[in-house]
Parts: structure tokens; C-alpha cells; sequence
């Protein structure tokens, strides 16, 4: 646990380590404004506003069934996949409205990549399942995308360890090195926007480490949402925080306030573990 | 005295409420019987597979390796030889996989992946009914229904077209317009074995984790290249391993492929004709044969064995395989 982590559990009032640099004044990238979402007749995100910054790790947190999940699927709508689920108001991605039913979805979501709970590695070969997503989009020569493939690779800290066999399987990996896979595959599209959605609940302690090295990392380029059950995590990457509860958004503000100095009652308790 | 009396009442209360020890001859007996049910089903089959080689082994001895290249079925001279029905075999056993797997795999991913949650039932449950129609029906069905609107409006038409054509002209050309013949037995084929390779497949397809396709919509996939290449890909071992199942029953069908491939012994390059399978074959003459004939159709019964043999065998290494990745 890092040092951040334990104050901000302890609900002590001390400057955590990392967090570096958090930029109110970064311009908005993704604004959801009176976003409602409903699951059939479930009612699973209520009146949402929230601003997403530029080049900002924003972490979404709360217990199991708050609807931060359910907000981040709103932002490349994977959540179209499924007739049931409908989401009402807007989201503006550099001011286009991603909710409106004209939206190219496959457009959209190459400007918008995600990263799941468990590796997804494509079956096929390592070189391939980060060639892909490029293959979709763009006819590139041959030396082109094999210098795109490596400088994602690289971005994904993985490039040394695969370098020599990117004509292997993407399976044969372990699991820390198919979600920087994963993660490569996402980048290699070059999106504005990366949305993990619980990137580490499948991994070890050291390959947690890396990956959320390598969202701080990630923030140089791109806008970053991230949902995340480990609060020491949220702390330690994000630099805005957003507290969910029961599809309500409760609190949202720099990372360091809603660690330090929560405004809301329920964020307290949340943050210092008395439920969730 | 009573105390005696007491003592042994006690004890006899005692060695019936204990656990009786495990009665050697019950065990026995049950291990037995089990063992010889299993031993059973392969003693049938080796006897099966044993009478069969027996009562081929003359026409295998009288024409040798020639019996499998030789296209004769002279009943006159006595001259047998398998290849015409085993090319009839294989040809509509293809032609049964070409047209009956991409049926199959539409239907695995329109149920998986395009149907609405209502729909996903009841179209399943018809194509598993399909599975359930005696092979007899479809036979009938092909013969008196289909085979002359066939004729009609496929045969006829499509061999006015091609006529004279160099390859098409001769693969396509139906010298006698009848509606039976290969291909007819391909597509009747094709429909009984849609059912089993499409209930398989959606299973497989079913399998893969919702992530994994999410992901591949997550990256900017359309519907059709997430079924292309990540799904298909990823079921590919289990599916191949579905299409084997489906071609072992092809191989092996008789009552329908009697029905509509028209039972002549003749080499045709087209498949628009009529030729024979193994299975039609012997279900056509095995009430009349005797001597030679009936050792010929034993020896075709053992060709016809081992290619479903392995075609099987092939196909449960497949779908293990899958099973264990």
C-alpha cells in the first residue's frame, strides 16, 4: 500500500506522493451533461454532469453497482450492444454529441479505446492483435505499421519482452503481459480517449505496478477514465476522482480533495472504508 | 441371568447399529456387471467390424487392390469394384459441406450475435427440430417434392445455359433432367446436417467470454469483422471439429441419398447425375445378393467403415482439444 493510500484511508489530512499535477484549468475533453441511463426499467445512472480534462487521469469510484462502470460504457457506447440498455442526455466529446443516434459507432470507438477487467488478447499473433485495430482504419505500408506496432508496443512497456517472437500467439503470454497487450492494442489506434474499466482486478501485485506506471505514463498523450474498486489505486494515479453511489454522482474534484477533504458525508465514509 | 440377557440384547443392538462392513460379493458382482457392459458395446463392435471383413475378405482376395480403383458393378460377370460408390460418397458428402457449413455458421452467429433476445428460442428449437426428422421423410420429401421442381427450374434451365461450355458445360450439364442424382443428395444432405453443425457451433460461439467481444467492438469492429476475426478465429478448432461430426453423418446417411442420387453405376464428371454412395448402394441389392455380390458389398460396408472411422476420430480430437484450450 502506497504512502498516499494509507493517509487517504486513514482520512489524515497530509500532501500524498503521487498525483503530480493535476490541471483544473486543462481543457474538456468529455463533458456528460444530465446523463441519465436505464437498464430496461432499471434506472442505473441518474442525472449525471461530470467534465473529463485533457491529458487527466480521472478515476471513478464507489461499491459494486454504482454505475461507474456503467458510465464509462457510456463513452464508446459498447453499451449499444445490448437493446435493452438506453442512455438519455448528452455527452460531448470535443463538443459532438457521442449520444446522438447518427454517431458512426465504429468511428467512435477508434477514437475512443477500452481496456477491460480481463486481457483480451485476439487470437492471433502478437504482431497482429496490435496491427489490427490499425488494419480497421488505415491502409498503411508495410514499414509503417510494423514502426507503429513497435513504438505502441513500447508505449505499453512491452516491446522488449515480445520483440522477438511478435509472430507468436498473443495467448502465450502471461496474464500482466496480454493487458499491456491489451493496452498496446489500444494505443496503436491512437484515440483521444482510453477508458479502463478495472485494467488490474485480474492481476498480480507487480504486473498492477507496471500498468499503473504506465497510466501516468499514458496521460502524456491521451485522456484517461479509469474505474477502479482500489481506492489506494484512484490515489495514486488519478488526478480528479469521482465518487459514485447508487447511480448518483456525490462527489467529484481534484483527487487530493477527495482524499484530503471530502465535502460529502458518504464520500467520508466511503474513503475511509466505513462501507462500500 | 437378566443381566446376561441384557448384555446380550446390548450387544445385538450394537453390531446393528454398526456400519456393516463392505459385503465382498455385492461389490464384486456389481464391478463385474459393470465391466461387462462396457466390455459389451466392444465385443459388438469388434464383431460387427469382424463379420464384415469376414464376408468381404473374398471380394478383397479376388480383386485386390483393384477393388477400390476398378468402377465395374457388373452382377453378370461377376466383376465388383467400389470406385464409383465410394466418389459418389465423397462427392456428396462435399457437396453436403459446402452448402450445409455456411448455413450452419449463419445461423450460430445470426442466434449468437444478431437475434434478438425473444427470437433466440424458438429459432433454435426449430433448427433442433430439424434434427429430429426421420431420415425416411427427407428421403420422400427429396424424391416426390423436390426432385421435380428441381428438375424444373435448376436442372433444365441452368444445363440449356451451359451447354457447350468447357468445364462449367460438362460439371453442370444433367443429360437426363430427372432431379435425382449427386448434387440433389448433397443438398438433402446439406439440410439433415445443418441442424447438428449449427446447434454445435452456436455452443461454441456461446462460450466465448462476453469481454472478448466487446473488445473487439471496442477497438471499432463492425458486427462482421468481429465474427471474422476474432470469433470465428478463436472457435475455429471446436467449429472444424462440428463440421467433421456433420460429415461423419453425411458419409454414412442411406435412407434419404437412396431416395434421390439415383443408383446408377456410372462415372460422371457432372453433378448434375446420377450416381451411387457406399450406403445407397448396399441398401439397393443387399436383399437379392449372394456369393461374390453380397462379398463385394461386405467389402464395401468396410470402406465405407473406416472412412466415418476416421472422419470421427478426427473429429473428437478436435472438439477435445478444444475443450482442454
Amino acid at each position: 500500500m502506497s504512502n498516499a493510500a494509507a493517509i487517504a484511508a486513514k482520512g489524515a489530512v497530509t500532501q500524498p506522493a503521487a498525483r503530480a499535477g493535476a490541471n483544473a484549468g486543462a481543457p474538456v475533453r468529455i463533458a456528460v451533461k444530465d446523463l441519465n441511463f436505464y437498464y430496461g426499467q432499471f434506472h442505473g445512472l441518474k442525472n449525471i454532469n461530470l467534465n473529463f480534462h485533457d491529458r487527466q487521469v480521472t478515476a471513478l469510484i464507489g461499491p459494486s453497482g454504482c454505475g461507474k462502470s456503467t458510465l464509462l460504457r457510456t463513452f464508446n457506447r459498447i453499451y449499444s450492444l445490448y437493446p435493452e440498455q438506453r442512455a438519455e442526455g448528452q455527452i460531448l466529446l470535443d463538443g459532438e454529441n457521442i449520444l446522438d443516434p447518427k454517431i458512426d459507432l465504429n468511428e467512435l470507438r477508434s477514437r475512443v479505446g477500452m481496456v477491460f477487467q480481463k486481457p483480451t488478447p485476439f487470437p492471433m499473433s502478437i504482431y497482429d492483435n496490435v496491427a489490427f485495430g490499425m488494419r480497421l482504419y488505415e491502409k498503411l505500408p508495410k514499414s509503417e505499421l510494423d514502426a507503429r506496432v513497435e513504438s505502441a508496443l513500447r508505449k505499453a512497456a512491452l516491446w522488449d519482452e515480445v520483440k522477438d517472437k511478435l509472430r507468436q500467439s498473443g495467448m502465450g503470454l502471461s496474464g500482466g503481459q496480454q493487458q499491456r497487450l491489451c493496452i498496446a492494442r489500444t494505443v496503436a489506434q491512437r484515440p483521444e480517449v482510453i477508458l479502463f474499466d478495472e485494467p488490474t482486478s485480474a492481476l498480480d501485485p507487480i504486473s498492477t505496478g507496471r500498468i499503473e506506471e504506465l497510466i501516468e505514463q499514458l496521460r502524456d498523450e491521451f485522456t484517461i477514465a479509469i474505474v477502479t474498486h482500489n481506492m489506494q489505486q484512484a490515489a495514486r494515479i488519478s488526478q480528479f476522482t469521482a465518487f459514485m453511489y447508487l447511480g448518483e454522482l456525490i462527489e467529484f474534484g481534484q483527487t487530493n480533495r477527495i482524499f484530503m477533504n471530502p465535502e460529502k458525508r458518504q464520500t467520508q465514509d466511503y474513503i475511509t472504508g466505513r462501507f462500500g | 441371568m437378566t443381566t446376561l440377557t441384557d448384555q446380550i440384547a446390548l450387544a445385538d443392538t450394537r453390531s446393528v447399529a454398526r456400519r456393516q462392513g463392505p459385503s465382498r460379493g455385492g461389490d464384486a458382482v456389481f464391478r463385474g456387471a459393470a465391466y461387462a457392459s462396457a466390455l459389451l458395446v466392444l465385443l459388438v463392435l469388434a464383431g460387427i467390424l469382424g463379420s464384415i471383413l469376414y464376408g468381404g475378405w473374398p471380394a478383397f482376395r479376388e480383386f485386390g487392390f483393384g477393388f477400390l480403383t476398378s468402377s465395374a458393378w457388373n452382377i453378370g460377370t461377376e466383376q465388383y469394384g467400389a470406385l464409383v460408390a465410394v466418389i459418389g460418397t465423397l462427392a456428396s458428402a462435399l457437396l453436403a459441406l459446402v452448402i450445409g457449413v455456411p448455413i450452419s455458421l449463419g445461423i450460430a452467429i445470426y442466434l449468437t450475435q444478431l437475434c434478438p433476445g425473444w427470437a433466440r428460442k424458438p429459432v433454435g428449437m426449430t433448427i433442433e427440430l430439424l434434427a429430429a426428422v426421420p431420415s425416411i421423410i427427407y428421403g420422400m420429401w427429396g424424391l416426390f417434392i423436390f426432385a421435380p421442381l428441381f428438375a424444373r427450374f435448376v436442372q433444365v434451365p441452368v444445363s440449356n445455359l451451359v451447354e457447350g461450355m468447357p468445364v462449367v458445360g460438362t460439371l453442370f450439364y444433367a443429360r437426363v433432367p430427372s432431379g435425382v442424382g449427386i448434387l440433389t443428395a448433397g443438398i438433402i444432405l446439406a439440410i439433415m446436417i445443418v441442424p447438428f453443425v449449427a446447434s454445435i457451433a452456436r455452443d461454441m460461439l456461446d462460450q466465448i467470454p462476453t469481454i472478448l467481444r466487446e473488445s473487439a467492438y471496442g477497438i471499432g469492429c463492425t458486427t462482421w469483422e468481429v465474427v471474422r476475426h476474432v470469433l470465428i478465429p478463436q472457435a475455429s478448432v471446436s467449429i472444424i471439429g462440428a463440421i467433421m461430426l456433420g460429415l461423419g453423418r453425411a458419409l454414412g446417411e442411406t435412407m434419404a441419398v437412396t431416395f434421390v442420387i439415383g443408383n446408377a453405376n456410372r462415372l460422371s464428371a457432372s453433378i448434375f447425375d446420377p450416381g451411387s454412395t457406399i450406403a445407397s448402394r448396399i441398401a439397393n441389392e443387399f436383399n437379392e445378393a449372394d456369393g461374390m455380390q453380397l462379398n463385394a458389398l461386405m467389402a464395401l460396408g468396410c470402406i465405407l467403415f473406416l472412412i466415418t472411422f476416421i472422419v470421427l476420430i478426427i473429429a473428437r480430437l478436435l472438439t477435445r482439444r478444444a475443450k482442454v484450450a
